[in-house]
């Protein structure tokens, strides 16, 4: 997939490469390699598990959006039953699954999980936003 | 089920997937769940229809149907019993 169909601009991408597209059922898998000349890490490895919780959503805006302009125009909305192991070091070359959990009208829930190797680094619920911040506020409230 | 029996179970389905702290008796049947009652907003919403869905085995088909359906603990109510007995 070319670099200008990803969502995020450096220094917050970090998604680096599609490894398994969205299926129908919306299940797909993203790979990202924690550098450490990326801003994110700024030498040893990312320095919060937060992180883990944006690269799920990204992972999820970008395989369910399927374009770089509806996946500009989600954000991150909240975080749900997340836990973290450990954070990642430079060098370490991070997977990450998504699956669609459910959704009401633009906003999502997805599941994600993301292992290095073996090992399972972080899991949860991510909720993204479809839409620009402010757009369609008051809705539902 | 009984309304008597389904109004405690959808408060305590509230209650509880949204992480309220509050007591589900207090929930009037008939207060609007978003804005002026229990302001509940659209990230509500989503966790709303996925215990229906994971509780109830009861599937929110779009938003329309939703907004309908989240009106109140009486309008979910009559939602759950029209869709049990489709």
């Amino acid at each position: 997939m070319p670099s200008v169909a990803f969502p995020h601009a450096y220094p917050f991408r970090f998604v680096d490469t599609v490894s398994r597209p969205a299926d129908e059922g919306f299940s797909g898998a993203v790979r990202i390699r924690v550098s450490a000349n990326s801003r994110a890490a700024m030498g040893a490895g990312w320095p919060s598990s937060l992180l883990y919780a944006e690269a799920i959503a990204q992972a999820a805006l970008l395989l369910e959006a399927g374009d770089a302009e509806t996946g500009r125009r989600g954000f991150l909305a909240g975080v749900s039953d997340f836990e973290s192991a450990r954070l990642p070091l430079a060098g370490e070359t991070l997977d990450v699954d998504v699956r669609l959990a459910g959704r009401f009208g633009p906003v999502f829930r997805f599941d994600g999980r993301v292992v290095s190797g073996e090992e399972t680094l972080a899991r949860g619920s991510v909720l993204v936003r479809k839409g620009d911040k402010g757009e369609g506020q008051g809705e539902g409230r | 089920m009984t309304r008597e029996e389904l109004a405690p179970k959808v408060k305590d389905l509230i209650v509880r997937r949204l992480k309220l702290e509050i007591d589900p008796k207090t929930i009037d049947d008939a207060a609007p769940l978003f804005g002026e009652g229990l302001g509940l907003d659209s990230i509500d919403a989503l966790e709303l229809v996925l215990g229906l869905e994971q509780e109830f085995q009861i599937k929110v088909e779009d938003e329309e149907v939703g907004v309908k359906a989240f009106a109140s603990v009486n309008a979910l109510c009559d939602f759950i019993e029209q869709k049990k007995t489709a």
